[in-house]
């Protein structure tokens, strides 16, 4: 692996630095765009990769993508097949409008794009009231609207990730690239104690937690992270403060895995769940 | 006794102490007064239902403020207040002018406070909205009209000339408890203030340079700092200090605004559900607590911060001799 | 001399947020973006391909005038250059910057802004980078004074630049264009050539990384090179952002 690469908007992206896997075509994730670059021969144009954001480039090798990852506080913006925590606004007759980020126009989630719905099954949702959702469709052209799905459109169910409702628990806010991160270590297949993407604490938290009963979690890309410890019995409202904090604290201080897990046993403690 | 008589007192009790309603109630007017992203159903339940158990999303107890970080700029009067993430920059400045006509013996005294996009995505630039309102009102009864600073010290010349004295309040970060912070830096902001020194000679107003004369600090009367309440479940539980989701799912606000001798000088009602009067009485008093911890604490800060300016001013004073 | 000091990401509510302090001016800076989000007062007077970009002056002890309407319409046009409005999720949409003069000097009723108009333009690109708005490119500023006997200062004080015969403020975008040029006083057009000769040195004169990734010294000589600052405060910031991930690879 070569030195980690910091770019600016404008700058290019090295050759040096994409994938050379020739067999895919390469796919750019956010933050680049390809410009075509005219070139002193007529009929040649060469086409270079430049950021348009600050970031850290990464690649993807297997998958053959390269991406800036940029500032971890940045709004969120809805990219199809993304996993986000919505919260009902109103509904109109085909449509509950949902808010994804605060103060952005309302996403469209289909009164029946849940498991099972139909008419007279489909879920009646309030507003206020929150929704584990897949981002279908981001539109095309300008003031396009977002729809959001509860329900793999290929197979009707509503996928291993358990979209739907979201019953009870709490949300809590962190930043949008802790949020990728906690995805991705909430739905590894890692071994319990593993450190993911520099995340110790959803494993640790498991151990600490699970002669509570455990607790579930439901990650969103939008910043958002869903806790019900509600087999907890009485420790319920504590155990998921604790969570709550220990996820929160982790982002905002950016703690390394074994700071992590020593957050996780003093916030246990001061919640005198441990 | 007719039976419609009978019934009258327990419908209007039905009504007034209900349980919050799921759907936006208009009990939470500072909810709606901020603008801000309203609260999810399972947000607002949750905190209520932990406040049943006494225990607050950020593990404090019902009396206890979050940590509060005060710091200085370079000028006198700039002061910077953290309140958990709520943040707040207050400078003070001072400037000479022509009294008022009808107040020929007074200085005059300003606190300015504008909401920009910077402390919440919700409030937009150039726009005044409710709370921006509100605020002001709280502030400007708590120090201005309580006259915590001393208008009278700032006349210079009868009717000709005297000192103005400006609070501007820029609001960096909000999470709740504006009011409460707000007060806290500007009366810092006032104490740690020094305005330039100015006489009157042969009727004539000479200002003196900074460098010159040894600047003057304000003459404060007395330290009001206002304590915000949030009532939750009808009333059964009474914090301090909330954040911005707890005062979302508030059912009601009270706010106080007491100085160290316990002197109540402001008291606010403004919004929500009612509130038992004898709930007013006991917390005045934690709010005496409250404005006595924080002013301590605001004396030690600015003192150990003067004292620093002083060794600053000493130093360079020596060296400025030495280079004579 | 002493450089100016940035920090990054230093607000929780806002999208995007740094604050700059100089030295020389003593000015102090916050500035923060909310992007991309809903304008709903502004509805009719959005472009429909495009994110419309609003910036908002507040000045440190005195009440907003004609002065910070002003330099706010010099902000916005610079600004509105490099920010790449029709990437996805900002057509229609609002890059509200909002920018807080937290220390320094009131800017007094009537006087120009060109002493603190670097200082601004720095902190929305670096509060706009810090909320990953898309960019074209990025640019560096600077603030010359010509005294009255001919010779050019670089970020003149107050005092130095109300004693100046004329003042200039220029930015030029990374690819090395002249995006900005603000004059004010009197001056010949050869002495605004070596002031942008000398602009350009302090912009431009540090460490560029070249299209293969080598890094070109240039030489700025002792002045602070912005470009290279603005490039550095990114790149720590990142780096501690990102050091889990930075670390274990």
């Amino acid at each position: 692996m070569s030195a980690p690469l910091i770019l600016l908007p404008g700058d290019e992206v090295p050759s040096d630095h994409l994938p050379s896997n020739n067999s895919n075509p390469l796919k750019l994730g956010p933050g680049l765009r390809l410009l075509s670059q005219p070139s002193s021969k007529p009929d040649a144009t060469s086409h270079v990769l430049t950021a348009t954001q600050a970031g850290l480039v990464t690649t993807d090798a297997k998958r053959n993508t390269v991406s800036i990852l940029s500032f971890p506080n940045r709004r969120y913006i809805p990219t199809v097949n993304d996993l986000v925590i919505a919260q009902i606004h109103h509904s109109s007759i085909d449509y509950f409008h949902c808010m994804v980020t605060p103060h952005t126009a309302h996403a469209l989630l289909g009164q029946l794009s849940f498991e099972g719905a139909t008419k007279k099954t489909r879920p009646m949702l309030k507003q206020g009231e929150l929704v584990y959702a897949r981002v279908l469709s981001v539109g095309v052209g300008a003031g396009a609207e977002v729809e959001l799905t509860c329900v793999n459109p290929a197979t009707g169910k509503s996928e291993p990730g358990g979209l739907g409702p979201l019953v009870g628990g709490m949300v809590f806010e962190v930043s949008t690239g802790m949020a990728a991160r906690l995805i991705r270590a909430s739905s590894s297949s890692a071994e319990q104690g593993d450190v993911i993407d520099g995340l110790a604490v959803l494993s640790e938290l498991g151990k600490k937690l699970e002669s509570l009963g455990g607790f579930e979690i439901a990650v969103g890309r939008n910043g958002k992270v869903w806790v019900d410890c509600s087999n907890a019995g009485d420790s319920a409202i504590k155990a998921t403060i604790a969570i709550g904090r220990c996820l929160q604290t982790t982002d905002d201080k950016r703690l390394n895995p074994v700071d992590q897990k020593k957050l996780v046993t003093r916030i246990l403690r001061e919640m005198k769940l441990a | 006794m007719r039976p419609a008589t009978a019934k009258w007192p327990k419908m209007v009790q039905k009504k007034t102490f209900d349980r919050p309603r799921r759907d936006s109630s208009p009990r939470c007017a500072i909810r709606k007064m901020s603008k801000e992203a309203p609260l999810s159903v399972a947000e607002r339940e949750f905190i209520l239902e932990a406040l049943r158990e006494n225990v607050r999303l950020d593990g404090r107890g019902a009396d206890q403020f979050r940590s509060l970080n005060l710091s200085f700029g370079d000028e006198y009067g700039h002061v910077k207040l953290q309140l958990g993430k709520t943040s707040i920059v207050v400078r003070i400045s001072s400037e000479v002018t022509k009294p008022r006509d009808d107040r020929p013996f007074d200085g005059l005294f300003n606190i300015n406070l504008e909401l920009s996009a910077m402390g919440s995505p919700a409030w937009e630039n150039g726009r005044s909205n409710e709370l921006e309102a509100y605020v002001t009102h709280v502030l400007d009864s708590v120090i201005r009209r309580s006259n915590a600073l001393d208008t009278e010290s700032l006349c210079i010349l009868k009717g000709v000339s005297c000192w103005s004295i400006r609070a501007d309040v820029h609001i960096l970060d909000y999470d709740g408890n504006l009011t409460d912070a707000a007060c806290i830096a500007i009366m810092t902001g006032l104490q740690h203030f020094r305005r330039p020194d100015a006489v009157v000679r042969d009727g004539q107003v000479i200002v003196y340079g900074v460098e010159e004369r040894v600047p003057v600090a304000l003459n404060i009367t007395h330290k009001p700092l206002s304590i915000t309440f949030n009532a939750f479940n009808e009333g059964h539980n009474i914090i301090v200090d909330a954040t911005r989701k707890e005062e979302q799912s508030s059912e009601g606000e009270l706010v106080i605004g007491i100085n160290n001798g316990g002197d109540v000088c402001f008291l606010s009602k403004f919004s929500g559900a009612p509130v038992d009067a004898m709930e007013v009485v006991t917390r005045s008093n934690v709010a005496l607590e409250k404005v006595k911890e924080i002013n301590a604490q605001v004396e030690r800060v600015m003192q150990a911060d003067l004292a620093k300016r002083a060794k600053k001013g000493m130093a360079e004073e020596s060296r400025a001799e030495n280079d004579r | 001399m002493v450089g100016p000091t940035a920090s990054l990401s230093i607000l929780s509510r806002a999208d995007g947020s740094a604050s700059l302090k100089c030295p020389t001016t003593g000015y102090n800076v916050l500035g923060s973006v909310n992007a991309p989000i809903e304008l709903p007062a502004r509805r009719d007077a959005l472009k429909p391909e495009e994110a419309t970009v609003e910036v908002f002056v507040k000045p440190g002890n005195t009440t907003a005038g004609v002065g910070e309407r002003y330099v706010e319409g010099i902000l916005r046009s610079v600004l509105q250059k490099v920010i790449l409005g029709r990437e996805r999720g900002f057509p229609r949409r609002g890059v509200v910057i909002t920018l807080a003069i937290i220390g320094g000097d009131a800017v007094e009723r009537g006087d120009s802004y060109l002493n603190i108009l670097p200082t601004l333009l720095q902190v929305s690109l670096l509060a706009l980078l810090s909320a990953a708005v898309p960019m074209s490119m990025t640019f560096s500023t600077a603030l010359l004074g010509v005294t009255k006997s001919g010779d050019i200062i670089c970020n003149p004080s107050a005092a130095e630049a109300k004693a100046a015969s004329s003042l200039h403020v220029l930015a030029f975008s990374s690819k090395g264009h002249l995006l900005l040029d603000e004059s004010q006083g009197r001056f010949e057009f050869e002495q605004w050539e070596s002031v942008r000769e000398r602009a350009f040195s302090i912009c431009r004169g540090m460490a560029t990384p070249g299209a293969d990734g080598d890094v070109t010294m240039g030489d700025g000589g002792d002045e602070a090179r912005i470009n290279g600052f603005i490039c550095e405060t990114v790149e720590d910031h990142l780096h501690r952002d990102y050091s889990w991930k930075i670390d274990s690879a």
